[in-house]
């Protein structure tokens, strides 16, 4: 009877996750099939499924914003649909869509001919919209387990590669290792509540500061240090990190471009849905947490980035640096740090889509990508468009007014000082100097370097072209007009806090 | 007739279109792109006179206010205005860019339209960082200038070690800003504000004032410089262009002035009387240590360098004192640096343009083979002294009448400074251009020809103006320091 009266409403409000999981069975069985089929010779269909993994995900993001109920708890209150999720999910899908554009060059180029890269990115893709819309401690594992062996698949996508095998394993142990860590203390939850789902621990929970004795709820608190730190692994914060330069330097590039961006913005949702909405009464331990992790990854990531001779690596302390902005702005608790974190988690992603573009798209002449970050020497004098592109990039990572990453920087740092946190501000702004001086190097080399060989660069291609261009646009022009971002992101901000 | 309320405006958008219309012309034109940037920075100049014309010397409050914008969904509404102290820093930045493109005219040969560009964004920047009334802005402004700055340095510079000066600018403007960033952060939270006239009514706690002085103190104290941290100086200005040079030591050294006067000490008076001591002891140091470095310095543009910090340690000197004549004598002491010390780049730079070498080992006797170059040389050089009927005597004196008042042993010392200045600068010029001519490192000298005449010509009547009458600009800022000092009593 249950299953009856999913008819009625539920299934329409996820039409998005419906859609994207039939077509992905329907792409699977497409290529599949024709791929195999020798009749017509075996053909490639790999930029055919990519592109249709593209119209996929085009549809699907118009089918969520299409939505004709706005709000609701569906499939027995185990995932939630409201504006909050929309706006999440609408952000996934974009980043998906330019990921899946990034990687079409690469695939043609690097003659990887398996068209399952883009079914397992669908994949991923779908794992992270039931991962933003879980409301339930079991849906959340059942779509971070379907988003992460997507994930490890993809990374190990290279077959003749060990480079990207290595990076494959250790992806998958660790990965699976803070899976169980996720088990463990959703296990530990359930056992100390006897609740699995967000709506109902929110309730119970209530008002448990004012409650005297303090043995009560240990284990409760066990639990969430348990799911804290499994999600911190899937982030790469430090301490939790080491697995992320090595991945990200393994994997094939435009599958570290996903990585580096897309589960970022899942799994932040999903930090604002549990720690904001469920587990809020307990700030005054988790805060701690993310207070130390957030300074130990501007800390790590700042300093380890310095060293850092290839390109891949840098950007994965990079991202190491920015997840600590990011925990800032979590751990600061307020509804303004919620606006700069969602503010600095759009720019960010729109810095890192635009910098991998930037690498998918600039070969030199035997085709191959820069690994080395002095392969960029001249870009300046070969390129000065591509090279000031570049430069704006980093200028906006290191927060530089009037760019894009100096306002999101302005609004983490607020909330930080509003939540009275006076030492991870300072720590943050110092280490965004150090951040600084390797950004600015990446700068030098470009415009001031010098080198033996001559190095010139094939033209970029289109795709990849217009994603830096787009990117590059907003990070220009968002001091001028930020309206829309700052108005949903406040809206949704309240949303879930209030 | 004309509205002249949105002359401000006008004042800064005009180089942004300027920047429009480069980017339209190929490269193939360079002279039409060196001409339309040198036009559009002459218009800016020619319409911000009219400004100092317009100026109402009666009153101290904001003039010419036009809303810049609107930060939509909150309150705040980013207003743009003059007054007597921030008039002449935007007058001085539009005389100063034109004379640095036309400086650089036969200079720079690779990528000509940028550098125009990047100095029409600077010179579109440095007026918004003069005339913008908050707080926040003004620090947006103030960073945004450090983009341009890197690149011209990076880029057109000398030698190879540019690239290390680059960073040290970049860098350590860098660390104090975002010390800066933070204390601007904590009074917006405090306040709900971040508006100047709002901000100059607000009274902040002793120890609040005490941090946030020191917050804004280590950004400023960077961009002056003040003694521990202006090692970055000499490097920039002796690897940047010329024109590079000029812009620097003429108005970017001046945004560090015009924070003091503008936010540290209206905003944080109990501070800035806490810390005064301290700001006198840096300052002294600052004027004593760098003119003595600057006797071992082999090259031209050090020393002048390190001059430009020693007459900065004399400003600092005069806004401290927290008494009319202090501050005025500070400020007109910023805008008499500001073109003597450019006017002085200037000179170095007519000789590096021909001779491709700063070094003072090869020069000598130039006056034999150069002599109006020697005349306009000598001119500068004197008014660097703070020789009288040159604006820097009239300036220095008034700081040091001013500090008089406020401790005699700190103007004992600084008095001395002006002996160090009068010892480095008339040895710079007795071995560049007396003595024997020197031919067995260069052959052929070539006197100033008439475009790098036209560049020193204004520079020559202003100073003499300003030394001789400085009642016309004093005129405008007297209402406007004396309303400060009232704030801080």
């Amino acid at each position: 009877m249950d299953f009856l009266s999913f008819f009625e409403n539920d299934f329409k409000i996820i039409i998005p996750e419906l859609y994207l999981f039939g077509s992905i069975l329907l792409l699977l069985s497409y290529g599949a099939i024709f791929s195999t089929s020798q009749v017509l010779k075996f053909p490639i269909i790999q930029i055919n499924v990519g592109w249709l993994s593209f119209f996929t995900l085009t549809i699907t993001f118009f089918l969520l914003l299409q939505n004709p109920l706005s709000s609701m708890v569906v499939l027995n209150n185990l995932l939630i649909i409201d504006p909050f999720t929309t706006f999440m999910k609408a952000f996934v899908l974009l980043s998906s869509i330019f990921c899946i554009l990034m990687s079409m060059n690469y695939l043609e180029f690097k003659k990887v001919n398996t068209f399952e890269y883009f079914i397992l990115l669908l994949l991923a893709t779908l794992g992270m919209l039931c991962l933003i819309s879980s409301y339930d401690l079991m849906s959340l594992y059942m779509s971070i387990e379907l988003m992460s062996l997507s994930f490890y698949i993809l990374a190990a996508y290279k077959r003749n590669s060990e480079f990207s095998g290595e990076a494959g394993l250790k992806y998958f142990i660790l990965g699976a290792f803070s899976s169980g860590l996720l088990l463990f203390g959703s296990s530990m939850i359930y056992g100390f509540t006897g609740l699995t789902n967000f709506e109902d621990l929110a309730k119970v929970l209530t008002g448990i500061n004012g409650i005297a004795s303090s043995t009560s709820y240990s284990g409760i608190l066990i639990g969430i240090i348990f799911v804290a730190v499994a999600l911190l692994f899937k982030i790469a914060a430090a301490p939790f990190h080491m697995w992320s330069p090595d991945v990200y330097e393994g994997a094939p590039t435009p599958v570290t471009a996903f990585f580096s961006t897309v589960p970022k913005i899942a799994i932040f949702a999903l930090f604002l849905r549990i720690f904001f909405y469920t587990f809020y009464d307990f700030i005054f331990f988790w805060q701690q947490i993310f207070i130390f992790c957030a300074i130990l990854s501007m800390v790590i990531g700042s300093l380890g980035a310095l060293y850092q001779k290839r390109l891949k690596r840098f950007m994965a302390y990079s991202g190491i640096t920015n997840v600590g902005y990011m925990l800032i702005g979590l751990a600061s608790g307020t509804i303004d740090s919620m606006l700069g974190l969602l503010i600095y988690l759009i720019i960010y992603i729109v810095m890192t889509i635009g910098f991998f573009s930037f690498i998918l798209g600039t070969r030199n002449q035997n085709s191959n990508l820069n690994t080395y970050i002095s392969d960029l020497t001249n870009l300046g004098k070969v390129n000065p468009a591509l090279a000031f592109s570049v430069t704006l990039i980093m200028f906006s990572m290191v927060g530089l007014p009037p760019l894009a990453g100096f306002f999101g920087k302005l609004y983490l740092f607020l909330a930080a000082i509003q939540s009275e946190l006076y030492s991870v501000a300072i720590i943050g702004v110092m280490s965004s100097v150090v951040a600084a001086f390797y950004y600015i190097r990446i700068i030098k080399v470009m415009f001031f370097g010098t080198s033996n060989v001559y190095i010139s660069y094939i033209k970029m291609d289109r795709l990849n072209s217009i994603i830096l261009s787009t990117c590059v646009f907003f990070l220009i022009f968002f001091f001028a007009y930020p309206h829309p971002f700052l108005m949903s992101s406040h809206k949704i901000s309240l949303l879930l806090c209030l | 007739m004309f509205e002249y309320s949105s002359i401000l405006l006008l004042l800064i958008a005009l180089p942004l279109i300027g920047i429009i219309f480069l980017l339209f012309i190929p490269n193939t034109e360079s002279n039409l792109q060196k001409s339309v940037g040198l036009s559009v920075s002459l218009l800016t100049f020619f319409i911000s006179i009219l400004l100092w014309l317009k100026f109402d010397m009666s009153t101290s409050k904001y003039q010419f206010v036009e809303k810049f914008f609107s930060v939509p969904y909150s309150n705040m509404h980013i207003y743009i205005g003059v007054d007597g102290i921030s008039l002449f820093f935007v007058l001085l930045t539009t005389f100063l860019i034109p004379i640095c493109l036309l400086a650089s005219w036969d200079s720079v040969k690779i990528h000509i339209r940028e550098y125009s560009i990047a100095f029409l964004f600077m010179e579109s920047a440095l007026i918004c960082v003069f005339t913008v009334l908050d707080l926040l802005f003004f620090y947006i402004f103030f960073e945004a200038i450090l983009i341009p700055m890197f690149l011209v340095i990076g880029v057109w510079g000398s030698r190879e070690r540019k690239i290390r000066a680059a960073y040290q600018f970049f860098v350590y403007t860098l660390v104090g800003s975002v010390l800066m960033l933070l204390g601007i952060l904590w009074i917006y939270f405090q306040v709900g504000s971040t508006d100047i006239q709002v901000l100059t009514t607000v009274e902040f706690s002793l120890n609040a004032q005490l941090i946030l002085w020191l917050a804004f103190f280590a950004s400023l104290a960077v961009k002056i410089p003040m003694v521990p941290a202006h090692i970055w100086l000499p490097e920039a200005h002796s690897e940047a262009p010329t024109a590079g040079s000029v812009i620097l030591a003429g108005v970017l050294l001046k945004m560090g002035g015009y924070g003091f006067l503008r936010f540290s000490i209206p905003m944080f008076p109990d501070a800035s009387i806490y810390f005064t001591p301290l700001v006198y002891t840096m300052s002294v140091i600052a004027v004593i240590y760098t003119s003595l470095t600057t006797l071992r310095q082999v090259d031209m543009k050090r020393i002048i360098a390190y001059s430009s910090v020693a007459h900065m340690g004399f400003v600092t000197i005069g806004m401290f004192t927290l008494n009319i004549q202090g501050i005025e004598g500070s400020m007109l002491l910023m805008l008499s640096h500001g073109i003597v010390s450019s006017a002085l780049f200037l000179c170095v730079g007519v000789v590096y343009d021909r001779h491709k070498t700063r070094i003072i080992k090869y020069y000598s006797g130039l006056t034999v083979k150069m002599p109006i170059f020697s005349i306009i040389f000598l001119f500068f050089i004197m008014a660097n002294i703070g020789f009288p009927g040159t604006s820097s005597f009239v300036s220095e004196f008034l700081v040091l009448i001013g500090a008089f008042k406020s401790n005699i042993f700190v103007t004992v010392l600084a008095a001395t400074g002006v002996i160090w200045g009068a010892g480095y600068s008339v040895w710079l010029y007795n071995r560049v251009a007396f003595g024997n001519i020197r031919t067995t490192h260069i052959e052929a000298f070539q006197d100033v020809n008439r475009r790098e005449f036209m560049i020193f010509l204004p520079c020559i009547i202003l100073v003499l103006l300003m030394g001789i009458y400085p009642e016309i600009f004093l005129n405008v800022m007297h209402v406007s320091i004396t309303n400060l000092i009232e704030q801080t009593q």
